[in-house]
């Protein structure tokens, strides 16, 4: 009877040792999935604090209604941190896209891109709502 | 050879219980480390949802500037709440899933109507002010947010002066200090014209006023006037560098 138990006893042991190396793995895997999007966020927060800044004195809205879209260019390449590339698009209020350039630090070669939407509005006397995409991603280098 | 087998099968029960011990610890362990990965995203959110209750205020803020340029220009009262309606509509249009409300009531009170004060007297104090309150409302999937605020977007402008008379006692050196506030800080303007009043209601611009920026919002200006009046009467017309208009007027008498 001890003998037929303790084989028994084995079996379940080893399905224990299995049992425990798949929940690590399915743990381990949970875990390495939910780092990019940690990452994104932060991307996402560099990219908003930098229309943020821009915007303070209106200076993000005065770049698209005079069409100064090199300008714009030079501003994000000075306020995002090196290693971030970026493509900018703005649209009107009725989605139509309003920069007639391309706003970009050269392509993207990384797979994640980041996109931060914002609501950008002019200071001058004929009111002007914009809506700016702007596209992040880490450079590879 | 009969003890060590029994040996080895009073230890596999001492041994069940210390990889039993063992697992427990590495459960609790990857517990721990998963709960505190899982805790970081409500920062993240949160943080994400400060940022855009900044651009929120950013953007209404710069809807009462341009509102308050057109009117002091000129402009209906009306425009500063299609302004602002203009943009909670376009960030309920970019938001649908993250509900975003954007709830504005104008100041009715202390000098301002519609959310508009223009008080632009004779005591040598110029104000175009707007004040609006609002109420920020951001649905999250996992936090709400909802901020009651003000906004203030106020350009002042203080003139005060006096004149000296020249030898021959028939022309005026009128000499004007000006002092240029946005919301009680010092300011810079982007266009000064001053006028003085000839004739009562009859208001004609210096000619070559001397201006002169001496920093901290701070502006000196000098011109000639000819008039047989004891007091000289002048209106300061500025647009500060966000284009609001303001307009003082005051009465400089012969200086002591």
């Amino acid at each position: 009877m001890k003998g037929r138990n303790s084989g028994q006893i084995r079996i379940i042991e080893a399905f224990l040792a299995i049992f425990i190396v798949f929940s690590a793995i399915a743990v381990s895997a949970n875990i390495t999935a939910k780092s990019p999007s940690s990452a994104n966020n932060g991307l996402a927060s560099l990219g908003m604090q930098a229309l943020l800044q821009l915007d303070s004195d209106g200076s993000l809205a005065a770049y698209i209604t005079a069409g100064n879209w090199s300008g714009l260019r030079e501003s994000l390449n000075l306020l995002l941190p090196a290693g971030v590339s970026f493509n900018l698009k703005v649209y009107d209020n009725q989605m139509r896209q309003v920069n007639t350039e391309t706003v970009s630090s050269g392509g993207f070669s990384s797979q994640e891109i980041t996109l931060v939407k914002y609501v950008c509005t002019s200071q001058a006397p004929e009111f002007r709502v914009y809506v700016v995409y702007l596209y992040l991603a880490v450079a590879k280098q | 050879m009969k003890k060590s087998r029994k040996f080895r099968t009073d230890c596999s029960g001492q041994l069940l219980i210390v990889a039993a011990l063992a697992i427990a610890i590495l459960i609790a362990s990857t517990s721990i480390y998963v709960y505190e990965l899982t805790t970081q995203t409500p920062s993240l959110e949160n943080s994400s949802m400060a940022e855009l209750a900044l651009a929120v205020k950013a953007g209404l803020r710069n809807a009462m500037i341009s509102a308050l340029a057109n009117i002091t220009k000129g402009g209906q009262k009306t425009v500063l709440m299609e302004n602002l309606a203009m943009l909670a509509g376009a960030y309920m249009q970019l938001h649908p899933q993250q509900l975003c409300q954007i709830r504005c009531t104008l100041l009715n009170g202390a000098g301002y109507e519609d959310g508009v004060k223009l008080s632009w007297n004779n005591n040598g104090l110029g104000v175009s002010s707007a004040y609006v309150f609002f109420t920020l409302k951001i649905l999250g999937p996992a936090h709400n947010l909802t901020i009651n605020d003000a906004i203030n977007v106020t350009t002042l402008l203080a003139a005060e002066g006096c004149y000296t008379i020249d030898r021959n006692g028939s022309i005026k050196t009128v000499s004007l200090t000006c002092n240029v506030f946005n919301e009680n800080k010092p300011a810079q303007a982007r266009k000064i014209i001053v006028y003085w009043e000839q004739t009562p209601e009859l208001w004609v611009p210096a000619e070559n006023p001397d201006i002169i920026y001496l920093g901290n919002g701070t502006y000196t200006i000098v011109f000639a006037v000819t008039t047989p009046s004891e007091s000289v009467n002048v209106s300061v017309q500025l647009v500060d560098a966000r284009n609001i208009f303001v307009l003082a007027n005051a009465t400089c008498n012969l200086a002591s």
